[in-house]
């Protein structure tokens, strides 16, 4: 059924922003493939082994890491008795606000040779040098990996637990009949069950890990991001630093595809509003054990690195560095309030237009905006400067001609590159939550205005706009707290003596001085927690 | 009387399938139109096909002065025809006034005012003008539902299963309340359904569509007597099928022979006999069926039967059969068909 045939300006403009927001990485592809070969065979005789080698262990011990820590603890939540279950549920989220980059500068000073807890061991145990006894040697790749699970493990707890939560309790009784215990129902029911939510989940963490750029940076781990940073920034060679987004960009494509598969499956699911009761008793032992478990993950994940930035802002603060901090806070506010805005408008175009055109292919424009969110912020601002460069100097050329001033570098040097690439790559924040907002509107409402004498722009603004505000304010709100998060993309395009609090964090943790920037830091896992929040909110109201 | 809606030739293609294929019909002003047939049969399409939601692939509609051909399409908002949806699609957000007056928006205020008010008092809404639609029943919603169509005054309304979300209890009820409002005000209606019980209440009129057709059209009455095909008597479950076989100008049943002079050159093996329950009566004689089911029912017992003879090819597994006679299942009994004028059709 379609109530958009004549409509070519809302099909014409929804193909046209969302093939705009994805013709950058476009470009980018293609004027790497026109780079010169000879740079990329230096490149594959020399270090892009070595990245490619460092990028596939980092995310193969982060994804093994995230399920270990994900997938029990979300089974001890929805399964047993674990100490504090009702607690631990939530505050197990909550290590998603902690950015990796800044636990890793806090654990470094806390496990370090001339850290705190290395010094009190040799104190006790009387050890002299580093010869003496081992220890976790924490920068490193695998402190790396380490870092950035006990910060997104939350996403495999997250979609693992309502997958448990989800599953039809009947089934479970359909096992305990046939003769199974609980410890033997849910190895063979509950767990085979939530693959599909452990593999989307764990996906996700992948493209968040091969976007990571702070945490291995800090460690001096190399990866294609890193590469692509140093290669650009360090060097100034764009074609090289654009071949190694574009390798980047295809193992970013495998994960794409092996989560879209999952998300595929997940469809064979059953979502059961039953929940399941029974929960399993542990015994003394396990208590112990499922509690340090648990309890662990939420203080080292947050709790912890929390209590040590308030200690650091306490005993840190300084007026210049608080006024530093305001201006780059106030850029922060602006840039993210951009990229929110833009996103969630074009995601209501977007989304409307699916919805309400159901022309052939009508959800294509939704889908390609929404492929941004896989692209490491690295190979976004790399694909920003390979479009709006040239167009820069063509815009420049055109000015001189025309005997104005040359304006500069108004697209790429500017904010306008930065709210361009976060909008690219936050949409499908927007797309995600506008479409489920509008899936609660039953179909009919479509329809219901006309059969009443009421065209599609009033049916519009009188019945879509007002039922889908609250999933607007939602996507806003999502989008802008991402966009004040986000570091990579800001950290290569951002204009000269512009910052943001991402980057002056990032700035004071380069310059191993985070204690004057704690309430900077302080602020971004604030800003972290309201999608959390929001989170928790919309599952209680289910 | 001057036909509101007149359909011609009319065919509907939806993602390469045809779903509608060269359907009449017609229907007279301040008529109710039953739209029966099996459930993917197309009524949605056809009912969303008239409402202007889904267009025409050939054919014409005329709703009164207003002509839709397949190049011309009218968008709904220029129809004039009301809907009343399955779920009945009333605006969340809008109390019952506001629901009611939203098509209604372009006229004075004192206008939208005036027939809010009247149909809320017509529909017995008037206490809960200030409501929201989550705040109401089921049957409660459907009058908004009702009223805010109404209000438009449209041509011809259109009703996707009115009864299907309403409790058995109240139904009835409701469905004779509501074709005496549609009644009042002459509206002309069609509605879909596919529960036949609901357009012998409802309707003046029924149109069975099957496969994408209109198979038959007519008053409930003249259809359930006379079907036109076999469709529509298996459809209506007018009665139950026997196998027949001719010999000379006599056709065996496994009931035995009846005489009919309706015959056919088709063979054998595709027609079959049309037996209304009616027509069958127990006899004292040799049995000839087993009872296999029985059910009760304010009509007295029905029971299903079943030929003894299994392996014979007039034999049977379902025969519909009423009595007020108490029989046990597994029992043997006599049945004879009285002599009627019978019906044969040709089996598709």
């Amino acid at each position: 059924m379609t109530l958009t045939p004549k409509r070519p300006i809302w099909a014409l403009s929804s193909w046209l922003f969302a093939l705009a927001l994805m013709a950058p990485v476009a470009v980018m592809i293609w004027s790497a493939s026109s780079a010169n070969h000879d740079t990329f065979l230096h490149l594959w005789q020399t270090v892009l082994p070595d990245y490619i080698i460092n990028t596939l262990l980092l995310g193969g011990y982060v994804v093994l890491l995230v399920i270990c820590f994900g997938v029990i603890s979300a089974a001890l939540v929805t399964r047993t008795n674990v100490y504090g279950r009702k607690m631990l549920r939530w505050l197990l989220l909550l290590p998603l606000a902690m950015p990796a980059y800044v636990i890793a500068y806090i654990y470094t000073d806390l496990f370090d040779y001339a850290g705190p807890v290395q010094r009190f061991l040799r104190d006790i145990f009387a050890w002299q040098s580093p010869q003496d006894y081992w220890f976790f040697d924490i920068r490193s790749l695998f402190g790396a990996a380490l870092m950035i699970a006990l910060v997104l493990f939350p996403y495999v707890y997250m979609l693992v637990r309502t997958a448990f939560e989800c599953q039809d309790p009947q089934m479970i009784r359909a096992a305990r009949s046939l003769g199974l215990n609980a410890r033997q129902t849910f190895f063979k029911v509950s767990l085979p069950l939530a693959r599909p939510a452990i593999a989307i989940s764990a996906s996700l963490v992948l493209m968040e890990t091969l976007a990571d750029f702070a945490t291995v940076q800090y460690f001096a781990v190399n990866t294609l991001t890193t590469a692509i940073y140093d290669t650009w920034l360090e060097y100034g060679e764009l074609s090289t630093a654009n071949a190694i987004a574009s390798v980047l960009l295809i193992f970013v494509l495998i994960v794409l595809v092996s989560e879209q598969r999952a998300r595929a499956k997940q469809s064979h699911q059953v979502n059961s509003r039953q929940h399941i009761e029974h929960v399993y008793t542990l015994t003394g032992i396990e208590q112990i054990a499922a509690s340090a478990f648990c309890w662990g993950l939420v203080v080292f994940g947050f709790l912890l690195p929390c209590g040590i930035l308030l200690d650091m802002a306490w005993r840190y603060f300084d007026v210049e560095q608080f006024n530093t901090l305001l201006s780059s806070g106030l850029n922060s506010l602006e840039v993210s309030f951009y990229v929110a805005s833009i996103a969630s408008v074009l995601a209501l175009l977007f989304v409307l237009f699916r919805r309400l055109s159901q022309v052939k292919l009508s959800a294509l424009p939704l889908k390609i905006s929404g492929l941004g969110y896989a692209i490491p912020g690295t190979v976004l601002a790399m694909a920003m400067l390979a479009t709006f460069g040239p167009l820069d100097h063509v815009i420049n050329d055109l000015a001189v001609q025309f005997g104005f001033n040359a304006p500069g570098l108004v697209l790429s040097g500017s904010a306008f590159a930065i709210v361009f690439a976060l909008v690219t790559r936050f949409s499908a924040i927007a797309n995600g939550t506008i479409a489920s907002g509008v899936e609660q509107i039953p179909q009919s409402l479509d329809y219901a205005p006309a059969s009443l004498g009421v065209g599609l722009w009033q049916t519009i603004r009188q019945v879509h706009i007002p039922l889908l505000k609250s999933s607007f304010v939602v996507a806003w709100l999502l989008v802008f707290v991402e966009a004040m998060k986000e570091l990579p993309a800001v950290l290569v395009l951002r204009p000269f003596n512009f910052d943001t609090l991402s980057t002056h964090i990032y700035q004071m943790i380069s310059d191993e001085r985070l204690e004057q920037g704690a309430i900077g830091a302080i602020l971004i896992v604030a800003f972290g927690l309201i999608p959390i929040v929001i989170l928790n909110k919309k599952e209680k109201n289910h | 009387m001057k036909p509101i809606l007149t359909i011609k030739n009319l065919s509907v293609l939806l993602q390469d399938k045809l779903i509608l294929q060269d359907v009449e019909l017609s229907l007279a002003e301040g008529d109710i139109l039953g739209l029966v047939g099996p459930s993917g049969c197309g009524k949605t399409t056809l009912l969303n096909t008239i409402a202007g939601f889904v267009e025409q692939s050939r054919g014409e509609i005329c709703i009164d002065d207003i002509h839709i051909g397949a190049g011309s399409h009218v968008p709904p908002e220029r129809r004039q025809v009301g809907v009343i949806f399955q779920d009945y699609a009333l605006f969340p957000h809008k109390t019952v006034g506001q629901n009611i007056a939203f098509g209604i928006q372009k006229l004075k205020k004192s206008e939208q005012d005036y027939r809010v008010a009247e149909l809320l008092k017509l529909l017995a809404l008037t206490e809960l003008s200030e409501r929201f639609p989550h705040q109401l029943s089921g049957g409660q919603q459907q009058r908004v539902a009702i009223a805010r169509a109404l209000a438009v005054r449209p041509k011809l309304l259109l009703l996707d299963e009115p009864f299907s979300n309403i409790d058995a209890r109240l139904r009835d009820e409701l469905m004779i309340e509501l074709r005496s409002l549609l009644k009042s005000f002459n509206m002309s209606a069609i509605f879909v359904t596919h529960n036949k019980d609901e357009v012998f209440t409802f309707a003046d009129k029924i149109a069975l569509l099957h496969q994408g057709s209109i198979i038959q059209t007519g008053a409930p009455k003249a259809v359930f007597e006379q079907p036109a095909s076999w469709q529509v008597a298996d459809f209506l479950q007018i009665g139950s099928w026997l196998k027949v076989k001719s010999v000379g100008n006599s056709l065996f049943t496994a009931l035995g022979e009846v005489n009919c002079e309706q015959l056919t050159d088709t063979p054998d093996s595709s027609i079959e006999l049309l037996i209304k329950p009616k027509y069958l009566k127990l006899i004292e004689a040799e049995a000839n069926c087993i009872v296999k089911h029985i059910t009760f029912t304010e009509q007295g017992y029905h029971y299903i039967l079943a030929s003894l003879d299994k392996h014979c090819a007039l034999s049977f597994e379902r025969l519909s059969f009423y009595s007020e006679q108490l029989l046990a299942v597994g029992e043997k009994v006599a049945i004879h068909i009285i002599a009627h004028q019978y019906q044969i059709f040709v089996r598709e």
